[in-house]
Protein backbone atom coordinates (compact mmCIF):
# COMPACT_ATOMS: atom_id res chain seq x y z
CA UNK A 1 0.00 0.00 0.00
CA UNK A 2 1.50 3.50 -0.97
CA UNK A 3 2.17 6.49 1.24
CA UNK A 4 -1.28 7.65 -0.62
CA UNK A 5 -3.50 5.02 0.08
CA UNK A 6 -2.45 5.68 3.46
CA UNK A 7 -3.46 9.12 3.73
CA UNK A 8 -6.81 8.16 2.23
CA UNK A 9 -7.59 5.70 4.59
CA UNK A 10 -7.11 7.86 7.49
CA UNK A 11 -8.58 10.79 6.03
CA UNK A 12 -6.78 13.73 6.40
CA UNK A 13 -3.37 14.24 5.07
CA UNK A 14 -0.22 13.17 7.58
CA UNK A 15 2.82 14.97 7.66
CA UNK A 16 5.86 12.36 6.79
CA UNK A 17 8.26 12.01 9.79
CA UNK A 18 10.85 9.44 8.55
CA UNK A 19 11.53 8.36 4.67
CA UNK A 20 13.56 5.66 3.93
CA UNK A 21 14.64 5.38 -0.25
CA UNK A 22 16.98 2.43 -1.35
CA UNK A 23 18.59 1.70 1.77
CA UNK A 24 22.00 -1.04 1.24
CA UNK A 25 24.42 -2.50 3.58
CA UNK A 26 26.74 -5.62 2.98
CA UNK A 27 28.89 -7.08 5.84
CA UNK A 28 31.42 -8.49 3.85
CA UNK A 29 29.64 -10.56 1.31
CA UNK A 30 26.26 -10.24 2.88
CA UNK A 31 24.03 -7.91 2.04
CA UNK A 32 22.32 -7.25 5.17
CA UNK A 33 19.90 -4.88 3.95
CA UNK A 34 18.46 -4.58 0.07
CA UNK A 35 17.33 -1.63 -1.61
CA UNK A 36 14.80 -1.35 1.14
CA UNK A 37 12.30 1.87 1.04
CA UNK A 38 9.39 2.37 2.93
CA UNK A 39 7.80 5.85 4.49
CA UNK A 40 6.65 6.53 8.58
CA UNK A 41 3.84 9.03 8.94
CA UNK A 42 4.09 11.15 11.63
CA UNK A 43 2.00 9.95 15.09
CA UNK A 44 1.48 6.75 13.07
CA UNK A 45 3.21 3.32 14.54
CA UNK A 46 4.88 1.06 11.77
CA UNK A 47 5.70 -2.35 12.73
CA UNK A 48 9.47 -3.80 11.25
CA UNK A 49 9.00 -7.86 11.26
CA UNK A 50 10.88 -10.35 9.81
CA UNK A 51 12.33 -13.99 10.52
CA UNK A 52 15.63 -13.71 12.35
CA UNK A 53 18.40 -11.99 9.78
CA UNK A 54 16.17 -10.53 8.05
CA UNK A 55 17.69 -7.11 8.84
CA UNK A 56 15.07 -5.17 11.17
CA UNK A 57 18.16 -4.46 13.39
CA UNK A 58 20.62 -3.47 10.55
CA UNK A 59 17.61 -1.09 9.56
CA UNK A 60 17.68 0.39 13.09
CA UNK A 61 21.38 1.10 13.13
CA UNK A 62 21.34 2.47 9.81
CA UNK A 63 18.85 5.20 10.21
CA UNK A 64 19.91 5.85 13.97
CA UNK A 65 23.53 6.47 12.41
CA UNK A 66 25.15 3.12 13.80
CA UNK A 67 25.87 2.29 10.85
CA UNK A 68 26.49 3.85 7.62
CA UNK A 69 24.42 2.89 4.69
CA UNK A 70 26.54 1.98 1.37
CA UNK A 71 23.69 4.10 -0.08
CA UNK A 72 20.21 5.13 0.12
CA UNK A 73 18.68 7.91 2.30
CA UNK A 74 17.15 8.57 5.60
CA UNK A 75 15.32 11.88 5.72
CA UNK A 76 13.98 12.59 8.63
CA UNK A 77 11.22 15.95 9.76
CA UNK A 78 12.41 16.82 6.57
CA UNK A 79 16.15 16.52 6.90
CA UNK A 80 18.60 14.10 5.64
CA UNK A 81 20.08 12.18 8.48
CA UNK A 82 22.62 9.73 6.76
CA UNK A 83 26.26 10.46 7.63
CA UNK A 84 24.97 12.17 11.11
CA UNK A 85 26.37 10.47 14.19
CA UNK A 86 23.95 8.82 16.50
CA UNK A 87 23.95 11.69 19.22
CA UNK A 88 23.35 14.42 16.02
CA UNK A 89 20.36 12.21 15.60
CA UNK A 90 18.77 11.72 18.90
CA UNK A 91 19.08 15.57 19.19
CA UNK A 92 17.39 15.60 15.56
CA UNK A 93 14.39 13.36 17.55
CA UNK A 94 14.98 9.98 16.23
CA UNK A 95 15.43 8.16 20.06
CA UNK A 96 15.79 4.43 19.93
CA UNK A 97 16.21 1.63 22.34
CA UNK A 98 18.38 -1.70 21.73
CA UNK A 99 17.66 -5.17 21.39
CA UNK A 100 19.46 -6.31 24.41
CA UNK A 101 18.90 -3.46 27.15
CA UNK A 102 21.87 -1.24 28.00
CA UNK A 103 21.49 0.62 31.35
CA UNK A 104 23.83 2.04 32.93
CA UNK A 105 24.64 -0.24 35.27
CA UNK A 106 26.15 1.51 38.10
CA UNK A 107 23.79 3.85 37.56
CA UNK A 108 20.70 4.21 39.77
CA UNK A 109 17.27 4.32 37.19
CA UNK A 110 16.82 8.09 38.08
CA UNK A 111 20.61 9.18 37.25
CA UNK A 112 20.28 6.83 33.77
CA UNK A 113 17.05 8.97 32.63
CA UNK A 114 18.72 12.03 33.81
CA UNK A 115 21.48 11.35 31.57
CA UNK A 116 19.06 11.03 28.35
CA UNK A 117 17.15 14.58 29.97
CA UNK A 118 20.35 16.59 29.73
CA UNK A 119 20.19 16.69 26.48
CA UNK A 120 17.21 19.26 26.00
CA UNK A 121 18.60 21.23 29.45
CA UNK A 122 22.12 20.44 31.52
CA UNK A 123 19.95 21.67 34.79
CA UNK A 124 20.23 19.03 36.75
CA UNK A 125 16.84 20.31 38.58
CA UNK A 126 15.48 20.40 35.59
CA UNK A 127 16.59 17.38 34.33
CA UNK A 128 15.74 15.45 37.78
CA UNK A 129 12.00 16.76 37.54
CA UNK A 130 11.79 15.96 33.69
CA UNK A 131 13.39 12.03 34.40
CA UNK A 132 11.05 11.58 36.92
CA UNK A 133 8.52 12.34 34.49
CA UNK A 134 9.41 9.99 32.04
CA UNK A 135 9.77 7.14 34.87
CA UNK A 136 6.44 7.78 36.14
CA UNK A 137 5.52 7.58 32.46
CA UNK A 138 6.84 3.95 32.09
CA UNK A 139 5.86 2.91 35.69
CA UNK A 140 8.99 2.46 36.95
CA UNK A 141 8.62 5.36 39.93
CA UNK A 142 9.44 2.01 42.59
CA UNK A 143 12.63 1.30 41.32
CA UNK A 144 13.61 5.22 40.63
CA UNK A 145 16.70 4.78 43.35
CA UNK A 146 17.73 0.68 42.32
CA UNK A 147 20.85 0.00 40.63
CA UNK A 148 19.97 -0.42 36.84
CA UNK A 149 22.11 -3.99 36.77
CA UNK A 150 19.65 -5.12 39.44
CA UNK A 151 16.52 -4.46 37.32
CA UNK A 152 14.43 -7.24 36.03
CA UNK A 153 14.09 -7.61 31.95
CA UNK A 154 10.67 -5.70 31.85
CA UNK A 155 12.01 -3.05 33.97
CA UNK A 156 15.63 -2.75 32.04
CA UNK A 157 13.29 -2.42 28.83
CA UNK A 158 11.00 0.56 30.39
CA UNK A 159 14.47 2.22 31.69
CA UNK A 160 15.62 2.19 27.95
CA UNK A 161 12.30 3.86 27.30
CA UNK A 162 12.32 5.91 29.80
CA UNK A 163 15.66 7.01 29.37
CA UNK A 164 14.77 7.33 25.54
CA UNK A 165 11.62 9.89 26.25
CA UNK A 166 13.40 12.05 28.32
CA UNK A 167 15.75 12.95 25.42
CA UNK A 168 11.69 14.42 23.76
CA UNK A 169 11.73 12.50 21.18
CA UNK A 170 9.59 12.83 18.09
CA UNK A 171 10.20 9.50 17.15
CA UNK A 172 10.89 6.48 19.03
CA UNK A 173 12.70 3.27 17.52
CA UNK A 174 11.63 -0.02 19.79
CA UNK A 175 13.86 -2.41 18.90
CA UNK A 176 12.06 -6.04 20.01
CA UNK A 177 10.77 -4.72 23.48
CA UNK A 178 9.40 -7.97 24.15
CA UNK A 179 11.53 -9.95 23.31
CA UNK A 180 12.08 -12.42 27.25
CA UNK A 181 8.92 -10.97 28.07
CA UNK A 182 5.71 -13.25 29.81
CA UNK A 183 2.79 -13.04 28.17
CA UNK A 184 1.45 -10.95 31.17
CA UNK A 185 4.49 -8.59 30.69
CA UNK A 186 3.87 -8.45 27.02
CA UNK A 187 0.31 -7.19 27.82
CA UNK A 188 1.77 -4.18 29.92
CA UNK A 189 4.57 -3.31 27.03
CA UNK A 190 1.92 -3.27 24.49
CA UNK A 191 -0.46 -0.67 27.07
CA UNK A 192 2.69 0.92 27.39
CA UNK A 193 3.88 1.51 23.56
CA UNK A 194 0.27 2.32 23.09
CA UNK A 195 0.29 4.94 25.52
CA UNK A 196 3.50 6.36 23.87
CA UNK A 197 1.74 6.55 21.06
CA UNK A 198 -1.83 8.31 22.17
CA UNK A 199 0.69 10.58 23.79
CA UNK A 200 1.63 12.12 20.10
CA UNK A 201 4.73 10.18 19.62
CA UNK A 202 5.83 8.22 16.07
CA UNK A 203 6.71 4.84 16.80
CA UNK A 204 8.67 2.50 14.89
CA UNK A 205 8.90 -0.75 16.43
CA UNK A 206 10.81 -3.92 15.30
CA UNK A 207 8.90 -7.29 17.02
CA UNK A 208 8.62 -11.00 16.91
CA UNK A 209 5.56 -11.44 19.04
CA UNK A 210 2.68 -11.30 16.50
CA UNK A 211 0.35 -10.46 19.14
CA UNK A 212 1.65 -7.53 20.14
CA UNK A 213 2.13 -6.36 16.94
CA UNK A 214 -1.38 -6.94 15.69
CA UNK A 215 -2.33 -4.65 18.91
CA UNK A 216 0.14 -2.16 18.10
CA UNK A 217 0.72 -1.40 14.68
CA UNK A 218 -1.56 0.00 12.11
CA UNK A 219 0.96 -0.20 9.31
CA UNK A 220 3.47 -3.53 9.17
CA UNK A 221 6.65 -3.33 6.54
CA UNK A 222 8.04 -7.36 6.33
CA UNK A 223 11.67 -8.01 5.56
CA UNK A 224 13.31 -10.99 4.48
CA UNK A 225 17.17 -11.70 3.36
CA UNK A 226 17.21 -7.90 3.44
CA UNK A 227 14.63 -6.84 1.18
CA UNK A 228 11.24 -5.37 2.07
CA UNK A 229 8.45 -8.32 0.68
CA UNK A 230 5.33 -6.74 1.81
CA UNK A 231 3.86 -3.50 3.42
CA UNK A 232 0.06 -3.54 4.76
CA UNK A 233 -2.10 -3.20 7.28
CA UNK A 234 -2.14 -5.74 9.97
CA UNK A 235 -4.62 -7.92 8.39
CA UNK A 236 -3.30 -7.29 4.78
CA UNK A 237 0.10 -8.84 6.13
CA UNK A 238 -1.41 -11.98 7.41
CA UNK A 239 -3.23 -12.60 4.14
CA UNK A 240 -0.14 -12.23 2.44
CA UNK A 241 0.52 -15.56 0.74
CA UNK A 242 4.71 -13.93 0.21
CA UNK A 243 4.94 -13.40 4.26
CA UNK A 244 3.52 -16.98 5.38
CA UNK A 245 6.14 -18.43 3.11
CA UNK A 246 9.01 -16.36 4.57
CA UNK A 247 7.52 -17.19 8.27
CA UNK A 248 6.93 -21.04 6.93
CA UNK A 249 5.90 -22.64 9.92
CA UNK A 250 4.94 -20.11 12.40
CA UNK A 251 1.52 -19.47 13.17
CA UNK A 252 0.68 -15.94 12.78
CA UNK A 253 -2.39 -14.63 14.84
CA UNK A 254 -5.17 -12.94 12.81
CA UNK A 255 -6.36 -9.56 13.95
CA UNK A 256 -9.00 -9.77 16.48
CA UNK A 257 -11.57 -7.02 15.49
CA UNK A 258 -11.11 -3.48 16.74
CA UNK A 259 -7.59 -3.80 17.11
CA UNK A 260 -6.38 -2.99 13.59
CA UNK B 1 19.03 13.59 56.07
CA UNK B 2 20.07 17.00 57.47
CA UNK B 3 21.85 15.61 60.67
CA UNK B 4 23.59 13.71 58.51
CA UNK B 5 24.66 16.31 56.12
CA UNK B 6 25.66 18.28 58.99
CA UNK B 7 28.30 15.72 60.07
CA UNK B 8 29.37 15.54 57.13
CA UNK B 9 30.39 19.05 56.99
CA UNK B 10 31.62 18.74 60.45
CA UNK B 11 34.13 15.68 59.59
CA UNK B 12 35.08 17.37 56.69
CA UNK B 13 35.90 20.50 58.76
CA UNK B 14 38.15 18.14 60.97
CA UNK B 15 39.75 16.61 58.37
CA UNK B 16 40.69 20.44 57.25
CA UNK B 17 42.30 21.09 60.00
CA UNK B 18 44.20 18.73 60.88
CA UNK B 19 45.69 18.41 57.29
CA UNK B 20 46.53 22.18 57.81
CA UNK B 21 48.45 21.57 61.10
CA UNK B 22 49.83 18.47 60.23
CA UNK B 23 53.43 19.88 59.44
CA UNK B 24 53.15 22.22 62.64
CA UNK B 25 53.36 19.50 64.81
CA UNK B 26 55.03 16.88 62.75
CA UNK B 27 58.44 18.06 62.44
CA UNK B 28 60.25 15.20 60.98
CA UNK B 29 61.69 15.69 57.45
CA UNK B 30 61.36 12.25 56.69
CA UNK B 31 56.97 12.03 57.72
CA UNK B 32 56.91 15.44 55.96
CA UNK B 33 58.29 13.46 52.75
CA UNK B 34 55.78 10.78 53.04
CA UNK B 35 52.83 13.37 53.66
CA UNK B 36 54.11 15.73 50.67
CA UNK B 37 54.55 12.17 48.73
CA UNK B 38 50.47 11.04 49.68
CA UNK B 39 49.47 14.41 48.89
CA UNK B 40 50.97 14.57 45.11
CA UNK B 41 50.17 11.14 44.10
CA UNK B 42 46.18 11.43 45.34
CA UNK B 43 46.14 14.73 43.32
CA UNK B 44 47.82 12.80 40.44
CA UNK B 45 45.04 9.92 41.00
CA UNK B 46 42.69 12.38 41.02
CA UNK B 47 43.22 13.80 37.65
CA UNK B 48 43.93 10.36 36.39
CA UNK B 49 40.35 9.33 37.72
CA UNK B 50 38.85 12.12 35.89
CA UNK B 51 38.70 10.06 33.05
CA UNK B 52 40.11 6.97 33.75
CA UNK B 53 37.45 6.12 36.48
CA UNK B 54 34.06 8.37 35.74
CA UNK B 55 34.49 7.82 32.07
CA UNK B 56 36.52 4.09 32.56
CA UNK B 57 39.29 5.27 29.89
CA UNK B 58 41.87 3.50 31.13
CA UNK B 59 45.03 5.33 30.23
CA UNK B 60 48.35 4.58 31.53
CA UNK B 61 50.10 7.34 29.29
CA UNK B 62 49.88 9.84 32.14
CA UNK B 63 53.22 10.16 32.39
CA UNK B 64 53.20 12.25 29.10
CA UNK B 65 51.41 14.80 30.55
CA UNK B 66 53.53 14.66 33.70
CA UNK B 67 56.85 14.97 32.02
CA UNK B 68 55.81 17.77 29.23
CA UNK B 69 54.18 19.83 32.38
CA UNK B 70 57.74 18.68 34.62
CA UNK B 71 59.90 19.87 31.07
CA UNK B 72 57.83 23.20 29.74
CA UNK B 73 58.45 24.72 33.33
CA UNK B 74 61.85 24.01 33.87
CA UNK B 75 62.77 25.01 30.67
CA UNK B 76 60.97 28.39 30.57
CA UNK B 77 62.63 28.89 34.02
CA UNK B 78 66.14 27.64 32.86
CA UNK B 79 66.50 29.06 29.45
CA UNK B 80 64.14 31.96 30.16
CA UNK B 81 64.42 32.92 33.70
CA UNK B 82 60.36 32.78 33.91
CA UNK B 83 58.95 31.93 37.15
CA UNK B 84 57.47 28.03 37.66
CA UNK B 85 54.61 28.97 38.48
CA UNK B 86 53.81 30.89 35.20
CA UNK B 87 55.41 27.39 33.77
CA UNK B 88 53.13 25.27 36.06
CA UNK B 89 50.16 26.95 33.79
CA UNK B 90 52.10 27.09 31.06
CA UNK B 91 53.04 22.99 30.62
CA UNK B 92 49.35 22.73 31.99
CA UNK B 93 48.26 24.36 28.40
CA UNK B 94 51.16 22.79 26.86
CA UNK B 95 49.83 19.23 28.10
CA UNK B 96 45.96 19.97 27.42
CA UNK B 97 47.38 20.90 23.63
CA UNK B 98 49.35 17.83 23.61
CA UNK B 99 45.98 15.57 24.52
CA UNK B 100 44.23 16.73 21.62
CA UNK B 101 46.41 14.87 18.60
CA UNK B 102 47.20 11.93 21.43
CA UNK B 103 43.70 11.55 22.47
CA UNK B 104 42.31 12.00 18.14
CA UNK B 105 44.87 9.14 17.90
CA UNK B 106 44.40 6.82 20.90
CA UNK B 107 40.51 7.48 21.08
CA UNK B 108 39.68 5.15 18.03
CA UNK B 109 40.66 2.25 19.71
CA UNK B 110 39.10 0.99 22.53
CA UNK B 111 39.56 -1.01 25.91
CA UNK B 112 43.31 -2.68 26.41
CA UNK B 113 44.05 -1.52 23.01
CA UNK B 114 43.34 2.05 23.67
CA UNK B 115 45.35 1.31 26.85
CA UNK B 116 48.58 0.20 25.08
CA UNK B 117 48.25 2.94 22.92
CA UNK B 118 48.67 5.53 25.67
CA UNK B 119 51.51 3.85 26.96
CA UNK B 120 52.92 4.15 23.14
CA UNK B 121 52.25 8.00 23.76
CA UNK B 122 54.34 8.22 26.91
CA UNK B 123 57.26 6.16 25.58
CA UNK B 124 57.19 7.85 22.39
CA UNK B 125 57.74 11.49 24.37
CA UNK B 126 60.45 9.77 26.67
CA UNK B 127 62.18 9.07 23.86
CA UNK B 128 61.94 12.58 22.12
CA UNK B 129 63.27 13.88 25.02
CA UNK B 130 66.38 11.44 25.51
CA UNK B 131 67.06 11.37 21.77
CA UNK B 132 66.87 15.20 20.70
CA UNK B 133 69.77 16.64 23.02
CA UNK B 134 69.05 20.24 22.04
CA UNK B 135 65.46 20.80 23.17
CA UNK B 136 66.19 19.91 26.75
CA UNK B 137 69.73 18.50 27.89
CA UNK B 138 68.97 14.73 26.56
CA UNK B 139 69.65 11.93 29.07
CA UNK B 140 71.41 13.00 31.77
CA UNK B 141 68.57 16.09 32.59
CA UNK B 142 70.13 18.78 34.37
CA UNK B 143 69.21 19.82 37.89
CA UNK B 144 67.32 22.78 38.70
CA UNK B 145 69.56 26.07 39.91
CA UNK B 146 69.03 26.38 43.94
CA UNK B 147 68.07 29.92 44.73
CA UNK B 148 67.68 29.25 48.42
CA UNK B 149 64.12 30.28 49.91
CA UNK B 150 62.95 31.58 46.89
CA UNK B 151 58.66 31.71 47.06
CA UNK B 152 57.95 33.62 43.77
CA UNK B 153 60.88 30.77 41.75
CA UNK B 154 58.35 28.32 43.98
CA UNK B 155 61.70 27.37 45.93
CA UNK B 156 61.46 26.96 49.65
CA UNK B 157 63.87 26.39 52.73
CA UNK B 158 60.87 25.16 54.81
CA UNK B 159 59.76 21.76 54.12
CA UNK B 160 56.31 22.24 54.93
CA UNK B 161 55.99 25.25 52.23
CA UNK B 162 56.34 22.28 50.08
CA UNK B 163 53.80 20.57 51.84
CA UNK B 164 50.71 23.51 51.35
CA UNK B 165 51.48 23.41 47.79
CA UNK B 166 50.81 20.08 46.67
CA UNK B 167 47.90 20.17 49.41
CA UNK B 168 46.25 23.46 47.50
CA UNK B 169 47.16 21.43 44.17
CA UNK B 170 45.08 18.46 45.91
CA UNK B 171 42.46 20.72 46.84
CA UNK B 172 42.14 22.24 43.51
CA UNK B 173 42.42 18.82 41.94
CA UNK B 174 39.35 17.55 44.54
CA UNK B 175 37.39 20.84 43.59
CA UNK B 176 37.16 20.61 40.12
CA UNK B 177 36.04 16.39 40.53
CA UNK B 178 33.17 17.39 43.16
CA UNK B 179 31.79 20.20 40.42
CA UNK B 180 32.16 17.80 37.60
CA UNK B 181 30.48 14.96 39.66
CA UNK B 182 28.04 17.21 40.41
CA UNK B 183 27.16 18.09 36.96
CA UNK B 184 25.93 16.97 33.70
CA UNK B 185 29.03 16.36 32.44
CA UNK B 186 29.79 13.48 35.34
CA UNK B 187 26.66 11.98 34.37
CA UNK B 188 28.05 11.85 31.00
CA UNK B 189 31.18 10.90 32.04
CA UNK B 190 29.79 7.72 34.07
CA UNK B 191 27.59 6.74 31.14
CA UNK B 192 30.72 6.98 28.89
CA UNK B 193 32.19 4.67 30.83
CA UNK B 194 29.51 2.37 31.54
CA UNK B 195 27.89 1.78 27.48
CA UNK B 196 29.56 4.42 24.85
CA UNK B 197 26.97 3.22 22.79
CA UNK B 198 23.53 3.74 24.97
CA UNK B 199 25.51 7.05 25.47
CA UNK B 200 25.38 8.24 21.83
CA UNK B 201 21.79 6.86 21.55
CA UNK B 202 20.49 9.10 24.24
CA UNK B 203 22.32 12.50 22.70
CA UNK B 204 25.59 12.36 24.29
CA UNK B 205 28.63 13.68 22.08
CA UNK B 206 30.83 10.70 23.21
CA UNK B 207 33.95 11.63 21.41
CA UNK B 208 34.08 15.39 22.52
CA UNK B 209 33.13 14.65 25.78
CA UNK B 210 36.35 12.35 25.92
CA UNK B 211 38.36 14.90 24.55
CA UNK B 212 37.54 17.88 26.65
CA UNK B 213 37.78 15.17 30.02
CA UNK B 214 41.12 14.14 28.36
CA UNK B 215 42.21 17.75 27.92
CA UNK B 216 40.88 18.99 31.64
CA UNK B 217 43.20 15.56 33.05
CA UNK B 218 46.42 16.42 31.06
CA UNK B 219 46.32 19.65 32.45
CA UNK B 220 45.78 18.77 36.25
CA UNK B 221 48.84 16.02 35.92
CA UNK B 222 51.32 18.26 34.22
CA UNK B 223 50.57 20.59 37.37
CA UNK B 224 52.03 17.62 39.41
CA UNK B 225 54.98 17.26 36.95
CA UNK B 226 55.90 21.04 37.80
CA UNK B 227 55.80 20.22 41.36
CA UNK B 228 57.47 17.46 41.59
CA UNK B 229 60.54 18.89 39.31
CA UNK B 230 60.87 21.66 41.75
CA UNK B 231 60.89 19.44 44.45
CA UNK B 232 63.45 17.37 43.66
CA UNK B 233 65.29 19.59 42.29
CA UNK B 234 65.96 17.22 39.42
CA UNK B 235 64.99 16.72 35.86
CA UNK B 236 65.96 13.90 32.92
CA UNK B 237 63.43 11.99 30.48
CA UNK B 238 63.50 8.90 32.87
CA UNK B 239 61.81 10.57 35.95
CA UNK B 240 59.92 12.76 33.98
CA UNK B 241 58.22 10.42 31.27
CA UNK B 242 58.50 7.26 34.32
CA UNK B 243 56.02 4.55 33.13
CA UNK B 244 55.64 4.35 37.10
CA UNK B 245 54.10 7.05 37.27
CA UNK B 246 51.53 6.56 34.95
CA UNK B 247 50.97 3.00 36.46
CA UNK B 248 50.61 4.62 40.43
CA UNK B 249 47.95 7.28 38.98
CA UNK B 250 45.99 4.48 38.19
CA UNK B 251 47.34 2.30 40.78
CA UNK B 252 45.62 4.37 43.58
CA UNK B 253 42.74 5.37 41.91
CA UNK B 254 41.92 1.40 40.89
CA UNK B 255 42.71 0.45 44.83
CA UNK B 256 40.52 3.29 46.34
CA UNK B 257 37.49 3.24 44.05
CA UNK B 258 37.64 4.80 40.53
CA UNK B 259 35.08 7.10 39.96
CA UNK B 260 34.77 8.39 42.95
CA UNK B 261 35.56 11.57 44.84
CA UNK B 262 38.10 10.72 47.48
CA UNK B 263 39.12 7.10 46.40
CA UNK B 264 42.36 8.43 44.99
CA UNK B 265 43.35 10.14 48.02
CA UNK B 266 42.68 6.79 50.06
CA UNK B 267 44.23 4.30 47.59
CA UNK B 268 47.25 6.87 47.71
CA UNK B 269 47.52 6.69 51.56
CA UNK B 270 46.80 3.43 51.74
CA UNK B 271 49.93 2.39 49.04
CA UNK B 272 52.09 4.90 50.16
CA UNK B 273 51.76 4.28 53.89
CA UNK B 274 52.26 0.38 53.15
CA UNK B 275 55.36 0.93 50.70
CA UNK B 276 57.33 2.77 53.38
CA UNK B 277 56.38 0.58 56.04
CA UNK B 278 57.63 -2.25 54.21
CA UNK B 279 60.59 -0.49 53.16
CA UNK B 280 61.86 -0.06 56.58
CA UNK B 281 60.94 -3.03 58.04
CA UNK B 282 62.05 -5.60 55.29
CA UNK B 283 64.34 -3.68 52.92
CA UNK B 284 67.31 -4.50 54.88
CA UNK B 285 66.72 -7.87 54.15
CA UNK B 286 66.44 -9.99 51.13
CA UNK B 287 66.18 -7.48 48.29
CA UNK B 288 62.47 -7.17 46.64
CA UNK B 289 61.15 -8.97 49.98
CA UNK B 290 59.07 -5.43 50.42
CA UNK B 291 58.22 -5.48 46.93
CA UNK B 292 56.66 -8.68 46.87
CA UNK B 293 54.36 -8.01 49.91
CA UNK B 294 53.79 -5.20 48.13
CA UNK B 295 52.18 -6.58 45.18
CA UNK B 296 50.49 -9.47 47.25
CA UNK B 297 48.69 -6.15 49.01
CA UNK B 298 47.77 -4.77 45.87
CA UNK B 299 46.34 -8.48 44.18
CA UNK B 300 44.27 -8.96 47.59
CA UNK B 301 42.71 -5.11 47.07
CA UNK B 302 42.15 -5.99 43.81
CA UNK B 303 41.14 -9.76 43.80
CA UNK B 304 38.22 -9.06 46.94
CA UNK B 305 37.45 -5.16 46.63
CA UNK B 306 37.22 -4.65 42.71
CA UNK B 307 35.11 -2.01 43.60
CA UNK B 308 37.92 -0.39 45.71
CA UNK B 309 38.16 0.50 49.51
CA UNK B 310 35.51 3.70 48.45
CA UNK B 311 33.22 0.71 47.55
CA UNK B 312 33.94 -0.90 50.91
CA UNK B 313 33.38 2.09 52.45
CA UNK B 314 30.25 3.25 51.03
CA UNK B 315 28.91 0.02 51.32
CA UNK B 316 29.28 0.05 55.21
CA UNK B 317 27.63 3.15 55.44
CA UNK B 318 24.90 2.50 53.85
CA UNK B 319 24.17 -0.73 56.06
CA UNK B 320 24.81 0.84 59.62
CA UNK B 321 24.63 4.75 58.57
CA UNK B 322 22.03 6.09 56.80
CA UNK B 323 20.45 3.13 55.74
CA UNK B 324 19.25 3.88 52.51
CA UNK B 325 19.69 2.63 48.77
CA UNK B 326 22.31 3.74 46.32
CA UNK B 327 22.20 7.43 45.78
CA UNK B 328 21.70 8.87 42.39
Amino acid sequence: MSAANRRERKGTPMAEALVIRGLNKRFGGLRAVQDVSFTVQENETVALIGPNGAGKTTSFNLITGFHRPDSGSVSAYGREIVGLKPHDICAHGLARTFQVAKPFGAMTVLANVMTGAFLRDKHIAVAREKAREAIEFVGLSAREHTAAKDLTTIDQRRLEMARALATEPRLLLLDEVMAGLNPAEIDQAVALVGKLSKRGLTIVIVEHVMRAIMAVARHIVVLDHGQKIAEGSPKEIVENPEVVRAYLGSYVHPPTPGET
Amino acid sequence: MQNLDKWKALSLAALAAIVLVLPLVVKSSFAIDIFIRILLFSFIGVAWNLMGGYAKQLSLGHAAYFGLGAYTSTILQIDFGISPWIGMIAGGVVAMLASLPIGWLCFRLRGPYFTIATIATAQALMLIFLKFRDLAWGAEGTTIPNLGNAPLMMQFEAKAAYYYVALGLLVVGLAITHLIERSWMGYYLVAIGEDEDAAEAIGVNAPRIKRDIYMISSFLTALAGTFYTQYIYFIDPATAFSFSISIEAALVSIVGGIGTLWGPVIGTILLETTSTLLQSWLGGSVGGVQLTVYSLILMAVILWRPTGLMGMISEAWRRYVSRKPARA
